[in-house]
């Protein structure tokens, strides 16, 4: 007899139907680094597109692994801060979200100290005006 | 008001030019399911939302569009930075270059300038949330069409990124939407879900008939291949 359970479950049904973006309702996180290495803090929301792998982003200089590091915190706390404007009263979020948050803030400081300011209103800015001297991201500066 | 980082939300370094590439991307920048008609269209609309789970939603989604902006743009800039003016003129861009040179241009694919027409601002909370979803699903699914079109891992890394960030702002909408709903409006959610469950016992009735009517005949094919 043909198993149709087998056929509803087969991954082509799953991936075209309409509620193939739909929320499962529980969050299950991955870590910083791979939920930034995805696009996707959210495992229950991951949805890969056919056969792709997201590159493993790696860096091999001490600036680039900073840099990162402070890429995937400031993506992982953003995810949460989407997450938590519908959700406010999430009190496990919330704690991860200041978490995240402080990470990168400090990862932020750190940064612009060894390496020059990423904002306007660094303190790194009171010697010399370096915002201007340093590269620009379309530029492969700070990336 | 809006302070920048001078930083990508995500890395983009291509080596290799590839105009083409370049004429077709441009459409995530300046085309009707782009990222400037998506930061437009969310930062335009929050300002009327009946609470402020959507006027946070839709302000720090608009925001996180503005760094998607620089992304792409940064993609379009590396492709076509290093190009000379007879590879310009064989890949179609030299109309471009009349205009604009080497500069950035909000386009779609085919050279259509950016229109506001591309997003619509109702004051309705479920009619512009409800556009938002199509949105996130239509720029999805370019992305997907433009990793469809090339085969160079440093263009389709951050396409790769940017298609998963519009799975995630859907389902924040989806459930921004949900919850509108049932504020705003309980009994259409109540007929949305008696349908939803009437749908799902249609199909559990259908599969158990489909199986009871196809017993017979699998039995049969049985017995028939054992004869053999």
């Amino acid at each position: 007899m043909y198993n149709y359970n087998n056929y509803l479950q087969n991954d082509y049904v799953r991936n075209t139907t309409p509620n193939s973006m739909m929320n499962n309702n529980q969050p299950n996180l991955y870590t910083p680094q791979e939920g930034y290495d995805k696009g996707n803090l959210f495992a229950n929301l991951y949805q890969p597109y056919k056969n792709y792998q997201p590159p493993t982003l790696k860096s091999r200089t001490e600036k680039g692994k900073l840099f990162l590091e402070l890429s995937r915190y400031a993506f992982a706390a953003h995810e949460l801060n989407l997450y938590l404007d519908i959700h406010p009263d999430d009190a496990t979020m919330l704690a991860l979200f200041n978490d995240y948050r402080v990470r990168a803030n400090n990862l932020m400081m750190e940064y612009e100290k060894k390496y020059g300011p990423l904002t306007v209103s660094s303190d790194d800015l009171s010697s010399s005006f370096l915002w201007e001297k340093e590269e620009w991201p379309w530029e492969g500066g700070a990336n | 008001m809006w302070a920048y980082q001078k930083r990508l939300q995500y890395p983009v370094n291509i080596k290799k030019k590839d105009l083409r590439m370049a004429k077709l991307l441009v459409t995530q920048y300046g085309g009707s399911n782009g990222e400037l008609a998506a930061a437009l269209r969310y930062l335009n609309q929050r300002y009327t939302m009946p609470d402020n789970k959507g006027k946070a939603l839709l302000t720090d989604i608009g925001t996180e569009e503005l760094a998607h902006i620089e992304m792409i743009s940064t993609m379009v800039y590396q492709l076509m930075k290093d190009a000379t003016l007879e590879e310009i003129e064989a890949a179609g861009l030299d109309s471009h270059y009349a205009e604009h040179n080497k500069a950035l241009y909000p386009t779609d694919a085919n050279g259509v300038p950016f229109t506001v027409t591309y997003f619509a601002t109702t004051g309705d909370p479920l009619a512009d949330i409800s556009e938002d979803m199509a949105a996130e699903q239509k720029a999805r699914a370019v992305y997907e069409n433009l990793i469809d079109l090339t085969d160079d891992p440093d263009v389709i890394g951050p396409l790769l990124w940017l298609r998963q960030r519009e799975v995630v702002h859907y389902n924040r909408f989806k459930e921004l939407f949900d919850y509108y709903q049932e504020k705003l409006n309980p009994k259409q959610q109540m007929i949305d879900n008696k349908m939803v469950s009437d749908n799902n016992n249609n199909v559990n009735n259908f599969m158990n008939e489909v199986e009871n009517n196809f017993n017979p005949i699998s039995d049969f094919l049985n017995n028939f291949t054992q004869k053999m």
